[in-house]
């Protein structure tokens, strides 16, 4: 069964040259990050609520050139409901559309990133509250430009709120980047093919709760801990956002 | 240190709150009783919100969030309009626009017998009280009021129906009379039936005046009392 005498044997690894990533030359002394942002500064915020007619909540979000859409239908009846559960079910779905990354026609379905959703909500959500239902959260990036899943998770709590499902707190989300001994925070695309390793925290700031944390690559203890600081001093900041923009709702609907 | 937990709380009062806000820290309440709605949550020594909306308050003691929201909670003796979408032997299955289908029994109904039980066809409109909502459970219906009397339940026949917040079904059923009913009341005759699920049934003589009231009702939702008046006036001039 093996291959003829002579012939070179097949092998999986990749070529050395073809497939490395091409790092840009990151943290010179001169070195400005591509939107000129500052390393610990993050990419201007913008949310909307109720940005779909047909569902219960939904909210548009806007991270830099990131673009997210999240629309929120429930509590319907579990098609599971012959499994009686007391309490209930929450079923995430993120997709990309075609047209949302550089290299056009990849939309489709991130089965990690639906279960990272779902794994970062389910904490803040009181699922005690809608026994024998589902709750159904389905996001949409529109246009992708780096830390997409922070921001899916972010626009996914405020249309939760939006819909009124009750909640212990707002869910906030922020990812940092490590190039070498440095720490860059809400990294764009350009960044996040160049970094050495990555840190995402969501959680819900006003009861200093974290419902997930995420870590890949090498990373030190004392990296770490300024990495988790810089991403809750942004969760914090980020939750005030979030807040207002759900005030400015509930104030204008009930003048 | 009473005095200024329940201003802390007072203050919060028609203010816009979050889910994770803290409206009253129970630690500087003594011998002190409070009534706690939908939308609040004791936390051991806190009280926070579970939902967005605006932190409401009742004499002497009741506390609550009011939202406005597409999907309707059933709540015991909320008036809802139903859908019919089946009918079984023994009961009825509505849809009211909550989480599950509510049950309407054949029985709950004025002088409700084995022998004249109602027919309804699939899609029929009904005016129903909710009578049973339990978590967990499918909430049941009645088509009697307390007293066991039909009195205005039952099926609506004609007219149109709509759908809207259940915010803003509440505003239409406050009183004194919302501005935007008080307002078409004056100049035209119609008649109207409101369900705290957040649907509106109209109906009128002609369909041009159901057209009319329905689509004044469904602007006023963001309006203010004044507005929702000259939204009516421009309205009727328009038409006259």
């Amino acid at each position: 069964m093996a291959g003829k005498g002579g012939a070179t044997p097949a092998t999986y690894s990749p070529s050395p040259t073809t497939n490395r990533k091409k790092k840009p030359p990151i943290f010179k002394e001169d070195w400005v990050r591509p939107d000129g942002r500052g390393f610990h500064q993050c990419r201007p915020a913008f949310f909307r609520t109720g940005a779909v007619n047909a569902a219960s909540g939904s909210a548009y979000a806007e991270f830099g050139n990131t673009k997210v859409i999240v629309s929120v239908f429930g509590p319907r009846e579990s098609k599971k409901a012959m499994m009686y559960s007391d309490i209930g079910r929450l079923n995430c779905n993120v997709s990309f559309t075609t047209f949302a990354t550089p290299i056009r026609g990849q939309g489709s379905d991130h089965k990690e990133y639906c279960a990272m959703l779902h794994k970062a909500l389910e904490g803040a959500i009181i699922l005690e509250t809608f026994p024998k239902t589902t709750v159904d959260v389905f996001a949409l990036v529109l246009e992708s430009s780096g830390s997409d899943l922070p921001v899916v998770i972010s626009c996914a709590s405020l249309a939760l709120a939006d819909a009124g499902i009750m909640m212990y707190d707002i869910v906030a989300s922020v990812s940092v980047s490590c190039f070498n001994k440095n720490l860059v925070i809400d990294p764009i695309l350009e960044e996040e093919i160049g970094q050495d390793g990555s840190l995402m925290i969501t959680c819900m700031p006003s009861r200093y709760e974290i419902t997930q944390l995420t870590v890949t690559g090498e990373w030190s203890t004392t990296k770490i801990n300024e990495g988790m600081q810089l991403c809750l001093d942004a969760c914090a900041k980020l939750a005030k956002i979030m807040r207002s923009c759900l005030k400015e709702v509930a104030s204008d609907s009930q003048e | 240190m009473e005095t200024k937990s329940t201003s802390s709380f007072t203050n919060l009062v028609d203010q816009s709150v979050c889910p994770g806000d803290v409206v009253l820290d129970l630690s500087k309440m003594i011998n002190q009783t409070i009534k706690l709605g939908g939308g609040l949550r004791q936390d051991c020594d806190a009280i926070s919100v579970m939902k967005a909306g605006r932190l409401r308050f009742s004499k002497p003691h009741k506390y609550w969030v009011e939202n406005s929201q597409k999907r309707y909670v059933p709540y015991a003796e909320d008036s809802v309009l139903g859908i019919v979408v089946d009918s079984r032997s023994d009961n009825f299955l509505v849809d009211i626009k909550g989480p599950t289908l509510a049950f309407l029994p054949v029985l709950a109904f004025e002088g409700g017998t084995r022998r004249n039980i109602p027919r309804f066809e699939i899609g029929t409109l009904i005016y129903v009280r909710v009578i049973k909502a339990n978590p967990g459970m499918n909430p049941e219906l009645s088509c009697t009021d307390a007293s066991g009397k039909a009195a205005e339940f039952g099926a609506l026949k004609d007219g149109y129906m709509f759908e809207c917040t259940t915010g803003q079904s509440r505003m239409l059923l406050s009183s004194p009379t919302c501005p935007v009913l008080d307002a078409l009341g004056k100049k035209l005759s119609f008649e109207i039936a409101v369900g705290l699920n957040g649907r509106v049934w109209v109906d009128a003589a002609s369909p041009h005046t159901t057209i009319v009231v329905a689509n004044a009702i469904m602007n006023s939702e963001t309006l203010s009392g004044a507005q929702q008046r000259i939204m009516v006036e421009k309205l009727l001039q328009r038409i006259q």
